[in-house]
């Protein structure tokens, strides 16, 4: 699993793992990096890091949720995603951050027997952003209050995103 | 915490979409309507799914728990090299002996091998390579044999103490 420095071309090795409690506290420190979200808020829930293999960084965060058949859903949220700062715009450090977060969590739903569906819940105006960055597809789920529905990655566009990032 | 608004002014929307994922801001009901509706949607999708992408989507799962099997600390005495081939079989939906007949193997080795009782040839992972198109790579299948060895090397000394009468010279000293 590997990011990419723009400038130089060269290819780091990733490593996602489980965030901890002690990495709840340096993410709340680390406010201009990480700016977007307050993830104190989901230190009980699935959060899972970034880094690279050779640093302790943190390069982006990301918050699943699990739902097994039981729940009738069969397939696995990905409830927050957050790069950090310096990985976002022109310039950035490091590219391909969001993109090993959404294949693991892709991989995870393999794994939990959910067939890599994976789905998030879009703001309208990223929708054709996470198609054309990802592969997400919208399904728009119409309830009374909210028309943007939910995007989801079925078990060919799961497998294509852990081929292009995982690998 | 950044407001929303002050992130749109800095990044464009593309930006957005690579590198942040918002939250669901539906109240619990909203959100259980939108749930259930999409449990209906996920239950048809699968239903369409053709017998090919079930089988990819079984075979990966395997993939991976094999992987993170190996990769992990931790040692299962359960997930051994014949759990994971039986896995494998089953999830091709095939009987132990036409899978043997498929690789050329003898069936009762092939069960041996899948009851514990005798370890697998090197041949036999060529093999498995071959069948799975290199979808399993025959390395996978050894890792799981050097793990398993690992475990009894370091929990069964017998294994060494039997050698000892056939060595006739040892070094002298240790490190």
């Amino acid at each position: 699993m590997t990011v990419e420095n723009p400038l130089t071309g060269e290819k780091l090795e990733v490593i996602i793992e489980p965030a901890a409690k002690e990495d709840f506290k340096v993410i709340s420190k680390d406010k201009i990096r990480f700016s977007a979200f307050d993830w104190n808020k989901y230190k009980e829930k699935e959060v899972y890091k970034l880094r690279l293999k050779t640093d302790q960084t943190i390069q982006g965060l990301m918050c699943l949720r699990d739902f097994p058949p039981e729940m009738g859903v069969n397939a696995l949220e990905i409830e927050l995603l957050e790069v950090s700062a310096e990985n976002r715009q022109a310039g950035k450090k490091l590219s391909g951050v969001a993109g090993c977060m959404i294949a693991f969590a892709c991989r995870e739903s393999f794994k939990r027997g959910y067939q890599g569906w994976v789905f998030l819940i879009p703001k309208t105006y990223l929708i054709e952003h996470y198609s054309s960055a990802y592969g997400f597809i919208h399904f728009p789920l119409i309830t009374p209050d909210r028309p943007e529905g939910i995007m989801e990655l079925d078990t060919i566009g799961a497998h294509l995103l852990i081929k292009k990032y995982l690998a | 915490m950044k407001s929303l608004k002050n992130i749109e002014k800095e990044l464009t929307p593309k930006e957005i979409a690579e590198s942040l994922i918002f939250p669901d801001t539906r109240s619990p009901k909203q959100r259980e309507a939108l749930l259930e509706a999409y449990s209906e949607h996920r239950k048809k999708g699968s239903a369409k799914q053709s017998e090919k992408a079930k089988l990819i989507a079984l075979l990966l799962q395997l993939k991976f728990l094999i992987e993170d099997y190996i990769a992990s600390d931790k040692f299962n005495k359960e997930l051994y090299f014949g759990y994971f081939l039986k896995e494998y079989i089953q999830r091709l939906e095939k009987k132990n002996k036409e899978f043997a007949q498929e690789i050329d193997v003898d069936p009762a080795e092939l069960s041996q091998i899948i009851n514990r009782h005798r370890k697998p040839t090197e041949k036999l992972i060529f093999r498995l390579e071959i069948h799975s198109n290199r979808n399993f790579p025959a390395l996978l299948w050894f890792k799981i044999l050097e793990k398993e060895r690992a475990y009894e090397l370091q929990h069964n000394r017998n294994i060494i103490e039997d050698e000892k009468r056939h060595v006739k010279q040892r070094l002298e000293f240790s490190f």
